[in-house]
C-alpha cells in the first residue's frame, strides 16, 4: 500500500468500541427472536405430536452443527494466528476471538441433543443401547474404567441378541463415553477461547503493554490446537456420523473441519466489512487484510473440495456396503441434483472467482463471496444431516413415516425454523461479544505491523 | 587506447539504503521513465508499487495453462477409457459419470501444465536465459548482489538525455553515477 504509513499516533489509546445504534437494535431483535423461537422449538422438540417432533430433531441437529462449525472455526483461527506467530492479522484477531467466544453459548442449543427424547429419533444405536440397559442385570458402569470403553454386561447382552456391530463398536459408541465426550467438547474449547480472549482483552487497558501476553497466548495455543482437532473431529463423529452407526469415514472429521475453517473465515470477512462500513477499524484494516483473508478463503475452498472429493472417491472406488450407504442415500432422487450442484457451487464457481486478486482486495465483493460461501455451507450441512431423516424415520416410526421416500413432506419448515432460532442466537451472542470489548487489540505489540501489512 | 566501438546503455546510480532506493524509485517513476530498473541484494516490500510496475500478465497464462492441462487430462482419460476402449472396473459406469476416476490425472495435469506455464512463461517474460547483460560492463554493478542499491535508467527511454537524467539522479540522492557503455 502506497498510502499513509500507520503509526501509533493514528491508533486511539483506548481503542475503538462498538457503539452503533443499528448493531444494538439488531442485537436486541435477534436476542428477542431467539428467545421466542427457542420456546417454540422446545415445544416442537418435546411436546408436539410425534410426526412433528421426530423430523424437527433432525432440523435442530442440522442448525446446531452449522453454527457450531462457525463458532469453533473462530477458535481455530485464533489459535492458528497465535501459534503461527502471525503479525498480519493482529488487527482482525479480536473478531476471530469474538466469533470463537460464541462457542460456550452454543451449549444452550446443544441441550436438546443430550436428551433421550430427542436422541431416540436421531441415533438408532442409542435406542438399542437403552433397550439393553433397561434389562435386568445390564448396567452402564461395569467393566474397564467404569465402563468408559463399554460395560461388560451390555456387551454380553449385545452378544446374546445378535447386535454384533454394536458389540464391536461399544468401546467407542456407548452412552457413558458419549456424554463424557460431549462435556469435554464444550468445557475444553470454552476454557481455551475464554482464556485466550481474556488474555487479549487484558492487554487493551494495560498501561505498560509488553510482549508477555503475546508469548503466553502463543504458548497456550500449541497444545490447545490439538484439543481443537480432537473436538472438531470427534464432535463430528458423535453428532453426525452417529446418525448411521453402520457407516464410517475416516475423513469425516477433517471434512467438517475444512467447511468450518472456510466459513468462519467468511463470517470474519463479513463482520470486518460491516464494521468498516459503520466507521470502525478504518485505520488498522486495509484492502491488504481482505486480500489475505480472501486468500485463506480460496485455500480452504480448495481444501474442502480436496477432502470432500477424497472422501467420495475412496468410498466410490472401494464399494464397501457399509461405506457406500452414505452416498447411495445422498445420490437418490432430488438429493443427487443437490449433490452435483454442490460440486460446482461449493468448489468450481468460488474457486474461479476467488482466483482473482483484485476481487479479494475489494471488501464488498469479497463479502458477497463470503455470503455465497455461507449459503453453500448451508447446502453442504443440509446434505450431511437431512437425507438421513426419511431413511431413519421410516424405520423408527413406520406408522407415521412408512410412506415417505427421499424426504419427509413439509419437514423443511422445521429446518428453516431451527436455523432461524439458532442463527438469531448466534447473531445475538456474536454482537454481544463484539460490543463488550475493543474491536481490535489496540495495545498489541504487533498492531502496527498488522496495520501496515503488504502482500 | 581501445578502438572498439561502444554503445551507451544508460546511467547507473548507487543509493545508500533500501529506503533511499525506494524513495528515489518513486521520483523516477513520477518523472515518467519507462525503461529503467532497480537492483538490490534482497527483495524490498512495495518496491513494485514505488516503481509503478503494473501487475504481471503471467497469472492469465497460468490460468489458461492449467485449464489446458485439465482438458488434456480429461480427454486423455475419457477418449481412451470410455470412447475407444470402454473399461469396466468393478461395475462402474463407462460414461460421463466415470469422471471421478479421472480426477487424479486431471488434477495432476492441471498442476503440471500450470507449473510449466509459470516456469516458461516467467522465463519468457523476463527474457531469460541470456548470455550477457550490458550492465555487466559496469564494474560496480556486481555489488547489487552484495551490499549496494542501484537504479539503472536506459538511454533507450524517450525521457532520457545525457544531462537531464544525470542531474535527476544526483538530485534524488544517487552517488557514483556512471554512464554504462557496452562493447559492441
Amino acid at each position: 500500500m502506497a498510502s499513509h504509513f500507520v503509526t501509533s499516533a493514528d491508533i486511539p489509546a483506548d481503542g475503538e468500541r462498538l457503539q452503533n445504534a443499528t448493531a444494538s437494535k439488531v442485537k436486541m431483535v435477534s436476542g428477542g427472536l431467539c428467545a421466542l423461537l427457542s420456546l417454540v422449538s422446545v415445544v416442537l422438540l418435546f411436546f408436539a405430536p410425534e410426526q412433528v417432533r421426530a423430523p424437527f430433531a433432525y432440523s435442530w441437529l442440522f442448525a446446531f452443527f452449522f453454527f457450531f462449525t462457525l463458532a469453533i472455526g473462530g477458535i481455530f483461527w485464533t489459535l492458528l494466528h497465535n501459534v503461527s506467530n502471525s503479525g498480519w492479522g493482529t488487527s482482525v484477531r479480536r473478531v476471530m476471538e469474538n466469533l470463537g467466544s460464541v462457542y460456550p453459548w452454543l451449549f444452550i442449543f446443544a441441550i436438546p441433543l443430550l436428551c433421550p427424547a430427542v436422541q431416540q429419533y436421531l441415533y438408532e444405536w442409542m435406542t438399542t443401547h437403552r433397550e439393553g440397559l433397561s434389562q435386568e442385570g445390564v448396567g452402564l458402569f461395569d467393566g474397564f474404567m467404569f465402563g468408559f470403553y463399554g460395560s461388560d454386561s451390555l456387551k454380553a447382552w449385545f452378544y446374546e441378541h445378535h447386535h454384533a456391530l454394536l458389540e464391536y463398536k461399544a468401546w467407542y459408541m456407548n452412552l457413558f463415553a458419549w456424554y463424557v465426550r460431549m462435556i469435554f467438547y464444550f468445557v475444553a474449547m470454552s476454557l481455551v477461547i475464554r482464556g485466550l480472549r481474556n488474555l487479549s482483552v487484558a492487554q487493551d487497558t494495560d498501561p505498560k503493554p509488553g510482549t508477555k501476553r503475546l508469548f503466553q497466548a502463543r504458548f497456550h495455543s500449541t497444545y490447545t490446537l490439538i484439543l481443537f482437532a480432537i473436538t472438531i473431529t470427534f464432535a463430528a463423529f458423535d453428532l453426525l456420523m452417529g446418525l448411521d452407526f453402520k457407516w464410517f469415514s475416516t475423513m469425516w472429521g477433517v471434512y467438517l473441519f475444512a467447511g468450518s475453517a472456510l466459513n468462519s473465515m467468511a463470517v470474519i470477512i463479513i463482520t470486518v466489512t460491516l464494521l468498516q462500513q459503520a466507521g470502525y477499524m478504518k485505520k488498522v484494516v486495509t484492502p491488504e487484510h481482505f486480500h489475505l483473508k480472501g486468500k485463506l478463503m480460496l485455500a480452504f475452498t480448495i481444501f474442502w473440495a480436496y477432502i470432500a472429493f477424497s472422501q467420495f472417491f475412496l468410498i466410490w472406488y472401494a464399494n464397501i456396503t457399509e461405506e457406500t450407504s452414505y452416498f447411495l442415500i445422498r445420490n437418490t432422487g432430488g438429493w443427487n441434483i443437490a449433490n452435483i450442484f454442490l460440486v460446482f457451487g461449493h468448489f468450481v464457481v468460488p474457486f474461479v472467482i476467488l482466483l482473482q486478486a483484485w476481487l479479494k482486495k475489494n471488501p464488498k465483493l469479497l463479502s458477497l463471496m463470503a455470503v455465497y460461501t455461507l449459503i453453500m455451507h448451508v447446502l453442504d450441512h443440509y446434505l450431511i444431516v437431512l437425507p438421513e431423516r426419511s431413511v431413519s424415520l421410516m424405520n423408527i416410526l413406520p406408522e407415521h413415516f412408512g410412506h415417505v421416500t427421499t424426504a419427509v413432506p413439509g419437514a423443511f419448515w422445521g429446518d428453516i425454523l431451527a436455523f432461524v432460532t439458532i442463527g438469531s442466537g448466534f447473531v445475538f451472542f456474536f454482537l454481544r461479544a463484539l460490543g463488550r470489548n475493543n474491536l481490535y487489540p489496540n495495545r498489541d505489540p504487533r498492531l502496527l505491523e498488522s496495520a501496515n501489512v503488504s502482500n | 587506447m581501445s578502438t572498439t566501438r561502444k554503445r551507451v546503455y544508460g546511467y547507473l546510480a548507487e543509493f545508500k539504503s533500501a529506503s533511499a532506493l525506494y524513495k528515489a524509485a518513486e521520483k523516477v517513476r513520477d518523472a515518467g521513465f519507462r525503461k529503467w530498473d532497480c537492483h538490490s541484494p534482497y527483495p524490498i516490500h512495495g518496491l513494485d508499487g514505488a516503481m509503478g510496475i503494473k501487475r504481471s500478465i503471467l497469472p492469465w497464462f497460468v490460468f489458461f495453462g492449467g485449464a489446458t492441462g485439465l482438458a488434456t487430462g480429461f480427454l486423455l482419460a475419457f477418449i481412451t477409457q470410455v470412447k475407444i476402449y470402454p473399461t469396466v472396473v468393478q461395475a462402474k459406469p463407462t460414461n460421463i459419470f466415470t469422471v471421478p476416476a479421472f480426477f487424479p490425472p486431471m488434477f495432476e495435469l492441471t498442476i503440471l501444465f500450470s507449473g510449466f506455464t509459470v516456469l516458461f512463461g516467467l522465463l519468457a517474460l523476463i527474457k531469460l536465459p541470456r548470455l550477457n547483460h550490458p550492465l555487466f560492463s559496469s564494474r560496480q554493478c556486481h555489488r547489487a548482489t552484495y551490499d549496494a542499491f542501484f537504479i539503472a535508467i536506459q538511454a533507450r527511454d524517450p525521457k532520457c538525455n545525457p544531462d537531464g537524467t544525470r542531474s535527476l539522479l544526483e538530485e534524488i540522492g544517487g552517488s557514483n553515477i556512471e554512464l554504462v557503455e557496452e562493447e559492441d
